[in-house]
């Protein structure tokens, strides 16, 4: 029983943990429509920068939160009308141009990583590093806790956001249909910057609490791409929403048939679960993607 | 209209285009020529400078380049009374065997290296060697552990350290024995590659052999979460645990076993420990930690090149910023053993096929001394081309550095276990 209790926490946690990245691509494929194959590297380059901050200026990595925030908000709002102009140009397929585009960016940052950083596996120091919390007989690691409520925090001020305000009408009015909102006076092109400098900065956040809780390195960010796709192909793409719920039946799959079956087998059960799924809710499992 | 008003018209495109593939076709003797009249030794190097394994394939990078560039430093490899400088190629074979072939094949038919340095991991070596015997090109590898690279008896392929099935096995052996109070379970854990999983069937087999009951044996995604499987291990309460795996994968599992509060009595991985970033990256979370190794800077040996072990180390300290472990080490051996048997082959670059069959038959019969050790290559049975010479050691991280801790002959400290708790 005391195994149960604590597989399922695991599981939840892990989820925490994946949802944290993948809730922004979601956001970003909402109302950019574009399948931001770059959003490993963001992870990987939150992670260095708090590993910089760690190293350089000697603060934890908690510190570097807001940091990132500010830094990868900015970064993003320079990119996104770049994107905004792939996607929504007048030649062939715009939709694999703007996937080319993602995905060169991808491959342009994890090259500007490998140049910056070089190619050790790097650690980031918090303040709860290793610390963990006994209840009953279950040990609940404090980081990992922080990484699922800073997910459960992102998720609820983009509900917040997209259900209470009139921005997010806009928004949700643009993800809908971006030629009506722009003749209702929405700017879509500022709001996509907007947004998708809201993903990189919440993704960069996300890369931060990575590297503390795992490590870094260039070649990790397509792993993190890897399973925010997963997880949006699960959810249904575009659903906020479902991307919580699939990211926590994620963690809890791996962490059950890690633990019950064999290690081994826990991404061949994920996978057959999100082949499944597909055949059966194309639209994800809340049937609300695009 | 174009070719009028200054562009190029067709009429002259197609004469510039002529002239240019006639100066080609002239010219192609020529440069041949040039190669066949070269005076450096061309030396081919596949590795992975990107992926997953960008780490090690890095280490080995370092390792060749340091050869490289010392024996140059020298004047060159030695034949004949005469010395030629050594030029270095590299394939990158993105931690995939598939490109890693594709790599060779170019080094081999357009770069046309004499001599081949092999990859860090086991796979690409696995699949690099038809490559190497189709074109009989013979290969060096620096760093490949993995007992199936020599099981198959690849006739042109040749590796520095011992496999892992003879240092893994032996290795858990002693940290077994040298126990207080004797331990009795241990529970095994390897990433799910080629390599990792071997070691971790080695940890396996020399725990059995040395009558510890294994109560889990465990094979990870290399992308898997850690939480699941230590918990799991953690309830069935081991007193070692044994991880084979890289340095990113022995990094998560400290962490995660730190986060869920549970230390093993000990706990030995194999490979990563021993290289500086491991103990640097985890801090004091690493101390106690241990590992494997078959050479350290403290061996007894020399060569005319590096001089001694230290001295080895120091320089490569100095040129990288970083203390080499065994496999950069390897590395440069194999350098070394490539100018001995180019010496003793006696033929001038650049090698013809010919030349190319004799110098794998002159590096078979390589019987030296270096700063690494004593380098010999097995001829037959299991471990054929392999050099099982070096004698692993059990080493144990103390306050950030690796320390040899077993057997008892080759110890510098005392083993530290059972391992205190987390603090």
């Amino acid at each position: 029983m005391d195994l149960l209790l604590q597989t399922l926490l695991n599981g939840i946690l892990i989820g925490g943990i994946i949802a944290s990245f993948s809730i922004g691509f979601q956001l970003t494929f909402g109302v950019l429509h574009v399948i931001d194959f770059a959003v490993g590297a963001w992870v990987v380059l939150g992670g260095y920068l708090a590993y910089w901050m760690s190293t350089l200026l000697g603060v934890g990595g908690f510190v570097s939160l807001p940091v990132a925030f500010v830094v990868f908000g900015a970064i993003g709002y320079l990119i996104g009308p770049v994107i905004y102009r792939v996607r929504n140009s007048r030649y062939a397929r715009p939709e694999l141009m703007a996937l080319a585009l993602t995905f060169g960016l991808f491959t342009l940052l994890r090259g500007g990583a490998l140049t910056l950083w070089g190619f050790n596996t790097r650690s980031v120091p918090t303040a709860l590093s290793g610390e963990s919390l006994m209840i009953g007989s279950v040990t609940v690691p404090l980081l990992r806790v922080v990484a699922f409520a800073f997910a459960c925090a992102v998720a609820a001020a983009l509900f917040l956001i997209l259900y209470r305000t009139r921005y997010g009408l806009a928004i949700r009015a643009t993800a809908e249909n971006r030629h009506n909102a722009g003749l209702m006076g929405v700017d879509v092109q500022r709001l996509s910057a907007n947004v998708y400098g809201l993903y990189a900065a919440v993704t960069g956040m996300a890369g931060v609490l990575m590297a503390a809780i795992y490590s870094v390195n260039p070649e990790i960010g397509l792993r993190y791409t890897l399973f925010a796709f997963f997880v949006a192909v699960l959810a249904g793409l575009g659903s906020v929403g479902g991307a919580i719920l699939a990211a926590l039946l994620f963690g809890i799959m791996e962490s059950v048939v890690a633990t019950y079956v064999g290690s081994s087998y826990s991404h061949l059960a994920i996978f057959a679960t999100l082949y499944l799924v597909l055949l059966v809710s194309p639209r994800g499992i809340l049937q609300r993607g695009l | 209209m174009v070719g009028r008003s200054g562009g190029v018209s067709r009429r002259n495109l197609i004469q510039y285009g002529a002239l240019t593939i006639g100066a080609v076709a002239v010219g192609a003797p020529f440069m041949r020529t040039a190669r066949a009249q070269a005076s450096t030794f061309k030396v081919g190097v596949i590795t992975s400078l990107s992926g997953e394994n960008i780490f090690g394939g890095n280490l080995t990078r370092q390792g060749y380049d340091l050869w490289a560039e010392v024996m140059n430093e020298k004047g060159g490899v030695e034949v004949g009374g005469e010395r030629f400088q050594i030029e270095m190629f590299y394939g990158d074979d993105q931690s995939n065997p598939a490109t890693g072939a594709d790599a060779a094949e170019r080094l081999i038919v357009q770069e046309e290296v004499d001599v081949l340095f092999g990859p860090y991991t086991s796979g690409v070596t696995l699949a690099v060697q038809p490559i190497c015997h189709k074109y009989g090109v013979p290969m060096i590898s620096g760093s490949a552990e993995s007992p199936n690279v020599w099981k198959a008896k690849p006739e042109f392929n040749f590796g520095m350290i011992p496999a892992v099935d003879t240092s893994s096995g032996k290795s858990v052996g002693v940290l077994a024995d040298m126990s207080d109070p004797k331990a009795r379970s241990i529970a095994v854990i390897g990433v799910n590659e080629p390599f990792s999983k071997e070691t971790a069937e080695g940890f396996r087999a020399g725990a059995e052999d040395a009558g510890l009951e294994v109560l889990a044996y465990e094979l990870v995604p290399s992308t898997a979460d850690m939480t699941p499987t230590i918990s799991k291990i953690a309830a069935l309460n081991p007193d070692l645990v044994a991880v084979g795996g890289h340095e990113e994968a022995l990094i998560n599992v400290v962490k995660a076993s730190k986060s869920l509060n549970f230390r093993p009595k000990g706990l030995i991985m194999h490979y990563g420990v021993t290289n500086p970033a491991f103990a640097r990256e985890l801090g004091a979370d690493a101390d106690g930690t241990s590992g494997i190794a078959v050479w350290l800077p403290s061996v007894p040996y020399e060569d005319e090149v590096f001089g001694t072990a230290k001295e080895y180390d120091e320089r490569a300290h100095n040129r990288w910023g970083s203390h080499p472990d065994y496999t950069e080490a390897a590395c440069s051996a194999s350098g070394l053993v490539f100018a001995d048997a180019a010496k003793r082959l006696g033929k001038k670059p650049p090698f013809s096929a010919e030349d190319k069959v004799a110098l794998k038959d002159a590096i078979a019969e390589t019987d030296i001394t270096t700063f690494y050790g004593p380098v010999k290559f097995e001829k037959e049975g299991n471990h054929y081309h392999d050099n099982i010479q070096p004698v692993p050691v059990l080493i144990q991280i103390k306050d950030g550095v690796s320390v040899p801790v077993g057997p008892k002959d080759a110890a510098e400290a005392e083993l530290t276990y059972p391992l205190p708790a987390w603090k």
